[in-house]
Parts: structure tokens; sequence; C-alpha cells
């Protein structure tokens, strides 16, 4: 994802993950989406690659969207769009 | 034998038929619940930990629980031999008339030191907060019956006279126990069979 | 009076049926053998870092034994008041989920220390079980759960982003073995081993250099061992998770699956899942543990343990230890790649839980009751004086991670396989 393009999405809350491992990226995740108003969006870095998978396939079992992830070097940058 | 002691053997004997019967039926509802077969590949031996469990398994030094509560271990450890031991002296009973003095004599102390550390599992049971809290009538009442299970049995091995006290108390402790938490007694085995079949298997006993 | 509506009426309903299913010998010897004599009562540690009425085994476990009373016991059933049955509404049936969840790790270390060997774990698991079907499971292990299985229903549409993160993966250990000839092979069928790892890179990058110096043939998993049903006590989707590994096994046709060190996802693979499947596994079933020391005891790694000069201290996961069986193998690996090797007392079989187990960790709501139950092995890490702790198993990892931020332990948290990748000369 291009930085202009990443800039373009105005988050509603950010969350750095970083330095945790899984599952507590999916359960901080789960719980600021929580916290936000349906059609709310969450911006989290996270340093462990799992949530590259693992984010996605919690969005798709619980409804929620993941709009943009991107990595650049050990920092994965992911917005995610709160649907329900 | 004179009409007291024919009743009182009676009460016995009906108690005993009730106890077996009991027992039968709690094995045959045990053996219907599923049992899990273990597929895994084994990594000890399940024999082994069976034995573990009836042996190193129950060493008090294996527990800190033990050391830790180790009276209230010695009680339950002298409560119970003197129960095992009354329920083989009750078989013997028809024959106490030709029981040798010392063994009778033998006999009286150990059951009314039974009975006494069964009065002092009221004491236990009351003094701490949780073990009152979780107490249902059926603890009290098993632990009653017990208590004066061995009283009579002291009783009667002190004095032939207070033989069909005894039988009626053994009738009624022996009818009840199926029913209540002296069940535990069998349950017993079954809990250490598993809990060595399931961690020896693992070869994680030490 | 008090209304009790069909929804209520429905899931009490639903929860006898439950546990008439699922209460088999063992739980229903465990449920009649207890004579509440206490003495259970400091084998746990939640009482031992807060010694009150509900933190010892017997109380928890005899919430439960009440319900059964109730629902399956027929003396129970005719003099209810005399053995304690009580009726089951759906306020109790919320309060025994949050005392089967947050109040009891399913650690069987109570069991060990009971005259009977009462497996109060067992009882709680099945607890677990009935609050699930109910729908009183907590909503975070059901969310991962679900996501586990999401992954592998969606597996075409991660496959990329494995791969790719695979490639980057790849280079790190290129970079770290200065050869460019490392792989993580993926998708290598016909490799022996088939490796399966959690989600971080932790329980890839360490393993990869370990497998590629002792030139193993293996391939690594695209899915990873967790398997959050597991403490939900919802065996149906723990079968799909665990199932998703068995399929690649099987497509890969390996002689071994290697699960890594995550104590309930190896002791899923390597004890439940056959019973669940009804029939043995068609591979054999390790710890990627049990191989280190195996490469440790044929030489073929090369190891110098000076280069973990720092004590260190070894945490038993309950699940790998007590309940997996892994107790001497990762001794044997630390004391050959650390240079000072010191045990917290009591260990092994009598090891306590460091409180995070069994999911708690996972549910943020709880974190005040981990730290609060994590006391005690904060007090047996600091006694020890080690600068790092070892254990196998993420969930440990993290709690013992927070529990040093808690306690200001100052330890560091890392696994075997960290330690006898830094050991590699």
């Amino acid at each position: 994802m291009a930085e202009e393009a990443r800039q373009e999405i105005k988050a509603d809350q950010k969350i750095n993950l970083e330095g945790l491992l899984c599952p507590i990226p999916v359960v901080r995740v789960s719980q600021a989406v929580k916290n936000l108003a349906v059609g709310g969006i969450l911006e989290a870095t996270a340093t462990d690659p799992g949530v590259l998978a693992d984010i996605p396939a919690w969005a798709r079992s619980t409804g929620n969207e993941v709009i943009a992830m991107n990595r650049d070097g050990k920092i994965i940058t992911f917005f995610v769009k709160r649907l329900k | 034998m004179s009409l007291l002691e024919i009743v009182a053997a009676g009460i016995a004997i009906a108690g005993g038929v009730i106890f077996v019967a009991g027992i039968v039926a709690i094995l045959i509802a045990l053996q219907r619940r599923p049992y899990g077969v273990e597929m895994a590949p084994i990594k000890g031996s399940p024999g082994r930990g069976v034995f573990w469990s009836f042996t190193l398994g129950m060493a008090p030094w294996a527990k800190a629980s033990a050391r830790l509560h180790w009276m209230a271990y010695l009680r339950g450890v002298i409560l119970h031999l003197s129960i095992f031991a009354g329920a083989a002296y009750l078989i013997a009973t028809p024959w106490l008339g030709v029981m040798p003095g010392p063994l009778r004599l033998s006999l009286t102390v150990l059951f009314a030191i039974g009975a006494v550390m069964g009065l002092a599992g009221f004491g236990i049971r009351l003094a701490n907060p949780t073990m009152r809290l979780l107490s249902v009538p059926d603890d009290y009442f098993a632990l009653a019956l017990v208590t004066l299970f061995l009283a009579s049995g002291a009783m009667s091995a002190y004095s032939v006279a207070y033989l069909p006290f005894f039988w009626v108390v053994a009738g009624i402790t022996l009818a009840y126990a199926p029913f209540g938490k002296l069940k535990h007694f069998l349950y017993f085995f079954y809990a250490r069979i598993f809990l060595g079949l399931v961690f020896g298997r693992k070869n994680v006993l030490e | 009076m008090e209304t009790i509506t069909v929804e209520e009426q429905n899931k009490t309903a639903l929860a006898r049926e439950m546990m008439e299913k699922l209460v088999d010998r063992r739980v229903l010897t465990a449920l009649e053998v207890c004579v509440r004599c206490g003495t259970c009562a400091e084998s746990c540690h939640y009482y031992q870092s807060d010694p009150k009425t509900e933190h010892t085994p017997y109380y928890r476990a005899e919430q439960v034994r009440r319900v059964y009373r109730q629902f399956m016991d027929p003396v129970g059933q005719a003099f209810p008041g005399w053995f304690g049955a009580k009726p089951t509404t759906d306020e109790a049936l919320s309060r025994l989920a949050e005392i089967a969840f947050s109040s009891c790790t399913l650690c069987h270390r109570c069991t060990f220390e009971c005259p009977f060997g009462v497996e109060t774990a067992e009882i709680m698991r099945v607890m677990r079980s009935v609050a699930t079907a109910c729908g009183y499971g907590p909503e975070m292990l059901v969310e991962i759960a679900n996501a586990a299985i999401a992954k592998e229903e969606n597996a075409d549409l991660f496959r990329d982003i494995f791969l790719d993160q695979v490639k980057e993966l790849e280079k790190e250990v290129q970079d770290k073995l200065g050869s460019s000839e490392a792989r993580i092979p993926v998708n290598q069928k016909g490799a022996r081993l088939l490796y399966v790892p959690l989600a971080g890179a932790h329980t890839i990058v360490p393993q990869a250099i370990i497998f590629n110096i002792a030139r193993e043939s293996w391939t690594l998993s695209m899915f990873d061992t967790a398997n959050y049903a597991v403490f939900l006590g919802d065996i149906t989707k723990a079968k799909r998770i665990a199932q998703r590994i068995i399929k690649e096994a099987e497509a890969l046709e390996v002689q071994e699956v290697i699960i890594t060190e995550c104590g309930h996802g190896y002791t899923a693979m390597r004890w439940d899942a056959p019973k669940w499947f009804g029939h043995p596994l068609p591979f054999k079933v390790r710890n990627i543990i049990e191989v280190i020391d195996d490469y440790i005891r044929d030489g073929v790694l090369p190891v110098n343990p000076a280069t973990n000069g720092e004590p260190v201290t070894y945490h038993d996961s309950c699940n790998l230890g007590r309940k997996g069986g892994l107790l001497e193998e990762p001794r044997r690996v630390l004391r050959a790649v650390v240079g000072d090797f010191r045990e917290m007392t009591p260990n092994r079989l009598h090891s306590y839980c460091c409180g995070g187990g069994s999911g708690l960790v996972a549910v943020p709501e709880w974190k005040d009751i981990r730290m609060q139950a994590g006391k005690l092995k904060a007090d047996q890490i600091r006694q020890t004086g080690a600068k790092t702790v070892v254990t196998s198993c993420d969930n440990c990892r993290f709690q013992i991670g927070e529990l040093s931020q808690y306690y200001d332990l100052g330890v560091e948290v890392t696994s075997v396989s960290e330690l006898t990748a830094k050991a590699l000369v």
C-alpha cells in the first residue's frame, strides 16, 4: 500500500501491538474494534508476522473488514473497519 | 440366641444385602458411562502407573498436602484402618465367643481410637469455614454413622452384651453406604486406577 | 415467585443433555469420590496467592457436583437438601461458566495432592463444555477458535500471504546462518517431518536454523498449532482445527508431525486427537523439544552452553509437562545449552501453573485474576535468581512476561528452541 493511500484512511483509533505475539494481537484488535461505532476504523501496528493471516481470518469470522495491510520492514500496519 | 440378637442379626444381614445390591447398582451405573479409550501411542506404562498410584503416589512424603495437613491425614489413616478392621470384625462376630481375649482387647482399643477420630471429624469439619460451607447433611450423617459403628464395635469387643447394638448400627451403616458419601470407598479404587492409567501412559509419575 | 423463561428452560435442558453426554467413567468417579476433606486447598495457585474459599479446588468442583446431583444422580434428585443438589438456573449456569473458565486453569496439580486423586480439572473441563454449548463460552476464545477455522476455509486466500511471510523469514534464517543455501521448505511432499509452528516468527526462525544445521528433511506447516477450541471444551471445533494439520500431513506423506513449543497444541495433537477421532493418527506426533533432545544426544547440533551464560530457570507448562509427558526432555536440552541452569521448587509433576493457562491469557477482562493467581510463580522465579525464564508454551510465555512487569522481576522469557539456536556454534 502506498504511503499516500495509507494516509487517506482516517482511523478513529490507533493501537500499538508491536512486540506482542499471537493470539494477543487478535485479542487487542477485537477489543478495540468492539469499542468503535459501526463503520469506525482501527489502525494498528504490529511486529508479529502472524497477524498477516490471523487478522484477516479473525475479520472474516467476525464479519469485520481489513481494509488495508502494509508491511514496512518489521512493522506491519493494518486498518480494520467495524462492519457490525 | 435371644430374640434381641435374632432381630439385630436380621438387621445386620438386611443391611448387608442392601449394601451388596447397592454396590452392584453403582458398578453397573459406572460401567454404563462412556469411557474414552486412549488411542495415542503410549510413552510410559499404564500398569506401572497404577502400581505407583496405589503405592508411592499415596505416600505421605510424596504430597505437600499430607505434610501440611498431617494431623488430618493421620486422623484419616487411623479412622479408615479402624473401619476396615471393623468390617472384618463384623464378619467374625458370630464367633466372638471364641475370639482370644487379647485380640478382643486390642480391637476394643483400636475401635475406640477410631471412634475418637470420627468425633474429631466433626470438630475439623465445623472449625474450617470452607468445609463448613460445603458440608451437607450427608457429610455429618455419614460421619455420625461410622463413629457410632466404631464405638459400638469397641463396646461389643469389650462385652458381648453390646453385640446386638453393634449389629443394628452395622446394618444401618451398610444399608446407607451405597447412597451417601460413604460410597467413596468404592470410587477410591477407580479414581486411583484412572490416575495411574492416564498419567502412567504419559510417563510423568515419579 | 421466580419466573423461569422458555430460553432459560431450554438452556437448562441443553446443559443437562451435555452433562449426560460428557460425564464419562473418569468424570463420574471424580464427581463421586471427593469427601470434601479440604487437603487440596494449598495445592492450587489461586489459593496460594489469595487464600479464600472460592479459590479451593473442592469449592469449585462442589459447585459443579451440585448441578450433577440435580441432573444425573437419582439419590440427589430424591433428597436434594440432604445431598446438596441445586436447581440450575440461568444465573447459576453463568456463574459456573465463570468459575470453570476463570478460576481454574485445568492444571491438574490438585489431583496429585489429593489423597483420592480427585480430577477436579476433568470436572471443570466438562463444565467448560457445558457452558460453551449453552452460550457462556468467553467470546474471545470463541473468536480465536473461529478464526482458526476461517483460516482453513479460506486457505487459498491465505496461501500467498503465508508464502510471502515465509520468504521473508527464510532471508532472516540465511542471514543468521550466513548461507544462501538455508531453506524454509513448504509443501515438500515426502519430507520426513512436518513442523507445525505458532503464528509468531519466534516459532519458525530458530527452529528453521536448527533444522538446517541438523540437515533435517522437513517442511513447514501452513497452519499453526494453537487450538483454542480445546479451552472451550468444544470438541467439534477442536477436531476441525486439528484436522487441518492431519490432512496436510497426510497429503505430504510425512512420517512425523512435530509440534512447536505450545502446551495445549502439543497435548491436543499428541494425546487427545486420537481419542477424538477414535483411531491412532497415521503419523508419529512429537514436540520440537524431543527432536532437539535427539539432535543433541546424537551430536548433530554443535552447542556451546557458555553462549547462554546468565542464570536460567525453566517453567513447566502444565499441558506440556504434567499433562503432556515432557518433563525431562527440556531439562536435558537446557543443561546442554545454558551455563547456569536453576530449578524452581517445586517442579515437574508438582510444578505450579503460571496463572495464564487454559485460555486465560486471551481474555483481557481476566488480567487482574491472572496477575493475582500468578503471584506464586513470580515468587518462585524471583527465588531462583534467574535472569531468563524458559517456558515451552506461548501462553505461559505471555503470562510470565506480564508477571515480570507486574511484579518487577526483570526477567526475559524465551523458549528452549530460541536458547538452543543461540547456543549453536
